[in-house]
């Protein structure tokens, strides 16, 4: 009986109408992502700095707009602020020999302590009955094709810049270091320019967030890397199920922005279902898994006896 | 072209693994020569590839190539003047990468890296042809992954690789040690052609005694971190492989490993 | 085809995980809910959403509150729809997305990133803020008079600072020196430090601040402040709250006495008393504000944000016996 209460006490359209709000914020969180694609899938570097230029760029942005500087000029700042961030991990990394990791973290901790000394204290609003904002919680539909514009130009600078004779060295040097070596390419610079590629996409992502909510918060970036690993990983296994073997690297960015919509789409999703809160971390987790698992489990069913045995062996030939 | 004057390399110094890899090495090569390097294990030979390669710094000694200084010049600076292919297949090529991705790269090997587009329609005509040349139906295959080819296909195409752009200098690397004998067979003619075709100066290692008579203009044997022996013109030409065997008795007072020599 | 079966196997394992948790966990707000259909109308009920920064004591007693009083006044006309942040402030604007989007008739925001999360959301429902210190400043609004003007109200849970260095006056009236520590990356406690120690430099106390930006550091920071000083302040501070243990490892060796700002920061760092509000009273306040504004139409930008309703001092009788205090009888015992 309570089951059913619970049933009928959900309201499909309210999950319905909340969408739109869920897509700007996916898309955002979706924009990080593409900057955790291009160090985690493209550079393979697990690059930790995310976090803390994710804060600086929420907190750059809203304490210039705070000062009266136009939002788009701040966010520009800000994603400069977020280059530096992705530089410093990479003169760590290559000049001073610090393993990949552990640069990341050092750089994210500076973050830190630099983001309270940006904000002057730990958390700024900034009013949208005041402010001209970019994007903002208020004017979602307006806030939408904003973030569409965004998203789609952004895509399409990293499209063309990853398919120039610098985008394929920094691929390249991702996926084989030795051999880029040999090909004459300065694998410390392609690391150092991939890093800052990849933190000016999160701090740009960062200001967005904190104009969409009206705040930044030192904690804001807390969890960065792992949403944007998430919607990552997301994007790709549904990518890889709906468009298979004519996946290009076109639509691969395009699904990465797509895996931070499908994860706030999920999170709603859990909201809507009034599931207790406390769970919502353990949900996020098991989704995360289930995709983690799902390239993994399909190509060991493509492997296995059994499979073969129902004539999969021929088809595989 | 090469000039090699004095080179020594010790690994671990201080530590219980200390090794005197290259102790004084001196070796000039001319322009087109086609020099094969044998030896028995931990002789030295790749070591003194990598020195030239630049892999790290010599401790000692210098190193020029076709006049240039290259002792202080770091791996990727001396590519512009290298081209490489390596024991393992798996080095020479990104695997996650296209096959003319891979091209595309080593076409420009030493260049600046601009925001140029990095395959043109001119160039993919012109990978087409060469891997044509291979006779591996690679040809067909321009935008398949690296990943998906034999470890005979990826050596081939490491060897194009390192050529498309004509090097000063080809180093190849025991780079059909990991092949299966036909395949190595394959690869080893395929690079005799390419290095006489394009008259290349190039130091092939090899463990193959015979592929080392039967390639190249000169020959090197190493011992110990030191050239032992060098043979070049008709009496190369004439060489044998028992010649060979008596010769490192008789120079560095050890038998060599007849059968990795041999067989492998 | 193969592909609408991958896409269908996706999306089931997504639907398995939401119905195994759901199971599992089979919400409290279920019960709370009258099992009215959407087809009901909803002439007199009230749906309220409540947003809540992250589980913490102090905030899941002020919600409790809030609900007890909305309950106790409306009982079964009243839905809440209770979210939690879980300490990720971006969370929150998700939820007052939701919120919005599915119109309900007043939110409730526990904590500061919550409230502008809310305030961001809409400017047609009614906000009320708890657990917020300083609505000025969370609010980013200039020339702060009491009221918001729009919107939005709340109440407030600044600890009477003003009373609380009196009460260090009463207890060491001979002590010069006050340390204060509390860590940067919490929203309130900078503000709480510079009130106070206006207050405590007016009343002839040489005072100085400890901060630290993580907890990492507190040691550290915590060892130099108790050696310089002859008291201790802890304001309201959450990060203080996790790790008052530390603070009573210090300081008790080196007898130090301690103030705090809470009750639950004095009893876990060893503190001689404290002047401390009730968060549940306070959520209750809120609740009554709910109220006024349902039923009885009121306005929330003409109504004045409001403060705990009473203080009470509490001491630590072991911490008194070991530093051999004696405090007048209006302190109740922790």
């Amino acid at each position: 009986m309570e089951l059913i209460a619970y049933f009928l006490s959900l309201k499909p359209l309210n999950l319905l109408s909340a969408l739109p709000g869920n897509i700007v914020q996916g898309i955002i969180w979706g924009i990080m992502a593409l900057g955790v694609f291009i160090t985690f899938r493209l550079l393979n570097f697990a690059d930790l700095t995310v976090d803390g230029t994710f804060a600086a760029g929420g907190a750059v942005t809203v304490v210039l707009i705070l000062a009266g500087i136009p939002a788009p000029i701040a966010l520009a700042i800000a994603t400069i602020v977020g280059l530096l961030g992705g530089l410093v991990t990479g003169f760590l990394h290559t000049i001073l020999g610090i393993p990949d990791i552990l640069a990341g973290i050092l750089t994210q901790i500076s973050f830190w302590s630099i983001n309270l000394l940006v904000l002057d204290g730990a958390n700024r609003a900034v009013n949208v009955d005041k402010y001209h904002l970019i994007v903002s919680l208020r004017n979602i539909s307006s806030s939408i094709v904003t973030m569409l514009v965004f998203a789609a130009v952004l895509v399409s600078i990293l499209y063309w810049y990853f398919g120039t004779e610098q985008g394929s060295a920094i691929r390249a040097t991702g996926n084989n270091p030795q051999m880029v070596k040999a090909q004459g390419i300065n694998i410390d610079f392609m690391k150092v320019l991939a890093l800052g590629l990849s933190n000016c996409l999160v701090a740009f992502s960062g200001g967005l967030m904190s104009q969409f909510q009206g705040f930044a918060d030192i904690k804001m970036g807390q969890g960065a890397i792992v949403i944007g690993l998430a919607a990552v990983i997301i994007g790709e296994v549904i990518g890889d199920a709906l468009i298979g073997k004519y996946m290009n690297f076109y639509i691969k960015l395009v699904f990465v922005v797509l895996g931070g919509v499908i994860y706030y789409f999920v999170i709603g999703l859990v909201m809507w279902l009034r599931m207790p809160t406390d769970l919502l971390k353990l949900f996020t987790a098991s989704v995360v898994a289930i995709f983690l698992a799902i390239p993994y489990l399909k190509a060991k069913t493509n492997n296995s006896f059994v499979f073969a045995n129902k004539g999969g062996a021929q088809k595989n030939a | 072209m090469l000039k090699l004057r004095n080179v020594h390399k010790t690994f671990d110094i201080g530590s219980i693994n200390e090794k005197a890899a290259l102790c004084g090495i001196d070796l000039q090569l001319a322009e087109g020569d086609f020099v094969t390097v044998i030896g028995s294990n931990g002789a030295g030979k790749s070591t003194m590839l990598n020195a030239i390669a630049g892999v790290w710094p010599v401790d000692e000694g210098s190193i020029s190539i076709n006049g240039t200084d290259v002792t202080a010049l770091p791996e990727y600076k001396r590519a512009q003047y290298i081209g490489r292919v390596f024991q393992n297949p798996m080095t020479g090529t990104a695997a996650s990468m296209g096959i003319e991705e891979n091209l595309a790269l080593a076409l420009r090997r030493g260049d600046r890296r601009t925001l140029r587009w990095y395959i043109t329609k001119t160039e993919r005509e012109h990978y087409y042809t060469e891997l044509k040349k291979l006779g591996l139906g690679l040809e067909d295959r321009l935008t398949d992954k690296v990943g998906l080819l034999s470890g005979g296909q990826r050596q081939a195409l490491t060897l194009l690789m390192a050529t498309l752009k004509k090097p000063k200098l080809l180093l190849l690397d025991e780079h059909a040690a990991a092949l299966d004998p036909a395949t190595a067979t394959t690869v080893l003619d395929l690079t005799n052609n390419i290095v006489l075709e394009n008259k290349l100066t190039a130091l092939m290692v090899t463990h193959n005694m015979t592929e080392a008579i039967r390639h190249g203009n000169r020959l090197l044997m190493m011992n110990a971190g030191k050239i032992i022996l060098d043979i070049s013109g008709e009496e190369k030409k004439r060489l044998r492989i028992t010649d060979l065997l008596e010769r490192f008795k008789e120079l560095s007072g050890v038998q060599m490993e007849t059968d990795s020599v041999l067989l492998s | 085809m193969k592909n609408m079966k991958r896409i269908i196997l996706i999306l089931m394992s997504i639907a398995l995980v939401l119905l195994s948790l759901t199971a599992c966990g089979k919400s409290p707000e279920v019960s709370d809910t009258t099992p009215s259909g959407p087809e009901q109308p909803e002439a007199q009920s009230y749906n309220i959403g409540i947003c809540q920064l992250v589980q913490h004591e102090a905030l899941d007693a002020a919600t409790k509150g809030f609900r007890d009083a909305l309950t106790d006044k409306l009982g079964d006309k009243v839905k809440f729809d209770e979210q939690n942040a879980n300490g990720e402030p971006d969370i929150s604007a998700t939820i007052c997305n939701q919120f919005v989007s599915s119109g309900v008739d007043l939110i409730m925001a526990n904590a500061t990133p919550a409230l502008q999360a809310a305030q961001t959301s809409t400017n047609k429902i009614p906000i009320l803020g708890t657990s917020v210190t300083d609505y000025g400043t969370a609010l980013d609004i200039d020339d702060w008079t009491g009221k918001t003007g729009k919107n939005i109200s709340g109440t407030s849970d600044l600890a009477p600072l003003d009373q609380q260095a009196a009460m260090l006056h009463e207890i060491f009236p001979d002590a010069h020196k006050v340390g204060i520590i509390y860590c940067s990356a919490e929203p309130n406690s900078k503000y709480q430090d510079k009130v106070i120690t206006e207050h405590l430099t007016d009343m002839g106390y040489s005072v100085k601040s400890y901060t630290f930006s993580d907890s990492n550091d507190l040691q550290t920071v915590a060892k130099a402040a108790i050696s310089e000083n002859d008291v201790i302040y802890l304001p309201t501070d959450n990060t203080i709250a996790s790790n008052a243990e530390i603070i009573k490892n210090i300081a008790l060796p080196a007898k130090v006495p301690i103030i705090a700002g809470e009750e639950g920061i004095c009893s876990a760092s060893g503190g001689v008393a404290t002047l401390s509000i009730s968060y549940y009273d306070l959520g209750y306040t809120t609740g009554e504000m709910a109220y006024e504004i349902l039923v009885n139409g009121k306005d929330p930008a003409t109504m004045e944000i409001r403060y705990a309703p009473k203080f009470t001092k509490k001491y630590n009788p072991d911490i008194c016996d070991t530093f051999g205090i004696t405090l007048p009888d209006e302190y109740e015992a922790l």
